[in-house]
């Protein structure tokens, strides 16, 4: 029977979507602030035909990748270097703690006097936003690895490389690979509020535009491709993330 | 008194390890002297503390002494001498992203063996331990027991001359340890390899060995060097003997008056 | 050189002092332009000076954050209990949850805008969605990583299951949700924050933001000074909570 549950699921999602239509029929939902979906789906189709969207989509996927490209290798050489750096890992630890509790989204305004409005202010408080989950990632991924399997390791011969690649890779793969989807949730959030908040182009730009001027069906077929597509990127980096750790232990 | 042999299979000549953490300095071995004649099959007991891991660690070559010297066939151990010398560790310590064949296969890797020669020789090897048909599970499938013939396959894999074991069998139940043990003495007696055998179990140890090497704690030195003379093959019921039971009373005389 | 302890602790201290010294010496100094980022003493000044109008906005974004707190904490720990008392909902839920929280939320401020308008109400709004999901999926996941030995024999002692909630799973959870409050909490502050800065007309965001627009960068870091004092204040008594509630557990 529990091969139905993700039906079960599903059946559950769209009968809240019926409800939604329901509520705007009967009046319920005022359809100027909240339209049918009846009406979101047309405007999501017409949407995605026109170059002018696409073009600003295009734009926040070059900003996000951008910023996640430079985030990872910086993050996780930074927690690589903590991590395998006792004496200097200790000393810099409490910084780290701190400063990745501190939210950084109250830093935007900052990287707009700095930065301006352009692609480059997105790209860097994206990167600003990351870095933080990767090397808090790259140090844990170091600290995972059994101390005994490096002893097993050069017990039988390895050299220093050899247990890098044979011990430490393999060990580190999943916790990596966990921290980068972590890291890609919080990038995308930072690249689209920065645009929401002040920008010349991208999709977030777009949404408060539709919402400032009242135009509600592009606003919500809107949200809909930017939710398509975060989840899609993110089941995507959970499905690597499952292949690579498939080793581990499934909690009981 | 031990007389040096020239080509000891295993030589320890006045080998000191000491530690020091934080400014405080331990002595984890005093002086020590062991000749280990090859095809010996020698036990190391002693209570917690007392070295015996520090000097399988050191025959194996995963530190250099602080003082002293240790050959192996006349040869200087600088490190690890992994076709000479094979490990087996307490916990099993199987790569747990690897398959028992591959976990098997892993010194061979590491050595550049071609990968359908280190894996057939792999696969053979898990045949004699009797785990063929578990060659493809990874390690968090298997039991202790079967993770353990693992890693003595492993250990076995390359055909060393010295079998080092640290406690292999101490995270296990007293059933497979004794079948363990006894796949241990079978492999022994039928390669002639020499072995140097870590427990805390003073039955394991009179029932496998020739020899028992007695150590006590702080600094770590050995205290008494007994031959065990019980005929072989040994059989379980050897183990109500009083031949037996006089050699554990005299093995744990030693380990009770060190704890004081 | 770093071994012991007392040296790490000392050199913590350096690295501390060292950094609060180049916040304020750097763009003093010209080495860092001072629109980017002001002294330290500047950023403090501008916060006494500016005081009055802090202490005006403060308020509203304090009682923002109490009701999406209550809202979003309350309803995401409470709906996270009930949710995780049932293996089947939680299977069900699970991968929804996860989906929901890859979702980027803060495409949500428009429409609250549209709803509410520029007052309390869309950052109320914003800040709930913003914290709920989060919080939902902290609650669920964490109370499912419980033995299930104890909800088992209190259902052979015959417990109903609101018994069985109220009298093992909440205790038994406490430190799943003192870490769902946490989180959740965080998310609440950050989310009226970011709320107020993206379109209002009061609260710690709009000052800050308005500062930015008149170029006054003091007067934005003095803002983010605030607010991080809130978000610090919350996480230390949040931290107290869960020393507490780990000390009572071992009991």
């Amino acid at each position: 029977m529990r091969w139905l549950e993700p039906l079960a699921t599903a059946a559950c999602v769209l009968a809240l979507f019926g409800l939604w239509e329901a509520a705007v029929a009967l009046g319920a939902l005022n359809a100027r602030i909240a339209p049918a979906p009846s009406t979101i789906a047309p405007m999501l189709v017409e949407l995605l035909g026109r170059g002018a969207v696409l073009k600003s989509l295009g734009v926040t996927l070059k900003e996000v990748a951008a910023a996640f490209l430079i985030s990872v290798p910086v993050g996780f050489f930074i927690g690589f270097t903590l991590a395998e750096m006792p004496g200097v890992g200790a000393v810099f630890r409490p910084l780290v703690n701190f400063l990745f509790g501190v939210p950084k989204s109250i830093f935007l305004p900052v990287f707009i006097l700095i930065f301006g409005v352009g692609v480059e202010q997105k790209i860097a408080f994206g990167v600003f936003t990351t870095v933080f989950v990767l090397i808090l990632g790259g140090i844990s991924a170091v600290e995972s690895v059994p101390r005994e399997l490096i002893t097993v390791a050069r017990a039988y011969g390895a050299s220093r490389w050899q247990v890098i690649r044979e011990i430490y890779l393999p060990a580190m793969a999943p916790i990596l690979m966990e921290s980068a989807r972590l890291g890609m949730i919080f990038n995308i959030t930072a690249v689209l509020l920065a645009e929401i908040y002040g920008a010349r182009d991208g999709i977030g730009y777009r949404i408060a535009g539709w919402g400032e001027s009242l135009q509600m069906p592009q606003l919500y077929a809107a949200l809909a491709i930017v939710a398509t597509l975060a989840i899609a990127v993110n089941e995507l980096l959970q499905q690597i993330e499952n292949r690579i750790g498939a080793w581990r232990q499934r909690p009981a | 008194m031990t007389q040096p042999i020239a080509h000891s299979a295993v030589s320890v000549r006045g080998v000191t390890q000491v530690f020091t953490v934080d400014g405080q300095t331990t002595v984890a071995l005093a002086p020590t002297d062991l000749e280990v004649p090859p095809g010996q099959f020698v036990a190391l007991v002693g209570p917690s503390g007392c070295g015996k891991s520090t000097l399988l660690s050191l025959v194996a070559g995963l530190r250099l002494p602080t003082g002293g010297a240790l050959l192996c066939n006349g040869e200087p151990i600088s490190g690890p001498m992994p076709q000479r010398i094979g490990m087996i560790f307490q916990e099993a310590n199987l790569l747990p992203w690897l398959t028992a064949t591959e976990n098997v296969a892993f010194p061979l890797k590491l050595r550049g063996v071609p990968k359908r020669e280190r894996l057939e020789a792999a696969r053979r090897m898990l045949e004699l331990t009797g785990l063929g048909d578990f060659a493809d599970r990874l390690p968090h499938q298997l039991s202790g027991g079967m993770k353990q013939r693992v890693s003595i396959g492993r250990g076995l894999v390359q055909d060393p001359g010295v079998l080092l074991l640290d406690e292999p069998f101490a995270a296990l139940d007293e059933q497979t340890r004794m079948v363990l043990g006894d796949e241990v003495l079978k492999i022994w007696s039928s390669t002639g390899k020499t072995v140097l055998f870590v427990t805390h179990n003073l039955s394991e140890a009179v029932y496998l060995a020739d020899r028992i090497i007695v150590f006590s704690a702080r600094p770590g030195r050995i205290v008494d060097d007994v031959p065990v003379d019980l005929p072989r093959p040994r059989t379980f019921s050897m183990m109500s003997s009083e031949r037996f039971g006089a050699l554990k009373d005299r093995i744990w005389a030693h380990i009770r008056d060190a704890d004081h | 050189m770093l071994r012991t302890p007392a040296q790490v602790r000392a050199a913590q201290l350096s690295l501390a002092v060292a950094i609060l010294l180049a916040w304020e010496l750097l763009p003093r100094l010209g080495v860092i332009p001072k629109l980017f980022v002001p002294s330290l003493s500047e950023a403090l000044g501008a916060l006494v000076e500016y005081r009055a109008e802090y202490l005006a906005h403060l308020p509203a974004t304090v009682v923002e954050i109490l009701v999406s707190y209550a809202i979003a904490c309350g309803g995401g720990v409470t709906l996270g209990m009930l949710i995780a008392s049932s293996p089947r909902a939680r299977r069900m839920a699970l991968p929804v949850l996860r989906s929901a929280y890859a979702v980027p939320m803060v495409v949500l401020y428009p429409v609250m805008m549209v709803w509410f308008g520029l007052g309390m109400g869309s950052k109320v709004g914003f800040a709930t969605i913003f914290a709920f999901v989060p919080t939902l999926l902290t609650t669920v996941a964490g109370v499912a990583s419980l033995s299930p030995n104890l909800l088992e024999t209190a259902r052979a002692f015959g417990a109903s299951r609101w018994q069985r909630i109220l009298y093992v799973q909440v205790p038994a959870s406490l430190p799943t949700l003192v870490a769902a409050l946490r989180l959740g909490g965080a998310l609440v502050i950050v989310g009226v924050t970011v709320a107020e800065m993206l379109g209002a007309v009061e609260g710690l965001g709009f000052l800050i933001t308005r500062h930015r627009t008149l170029l006054n960068s003091p007067g934005v870091y003095g803002g983010i000074i605030l607010v991080l004092v809130i978000t610090s204040s919350h996480e230390v008594l949040l931290r107290r909570l869960e020393l507490r509630v780990a000390r009572f557990r071992e009991a």
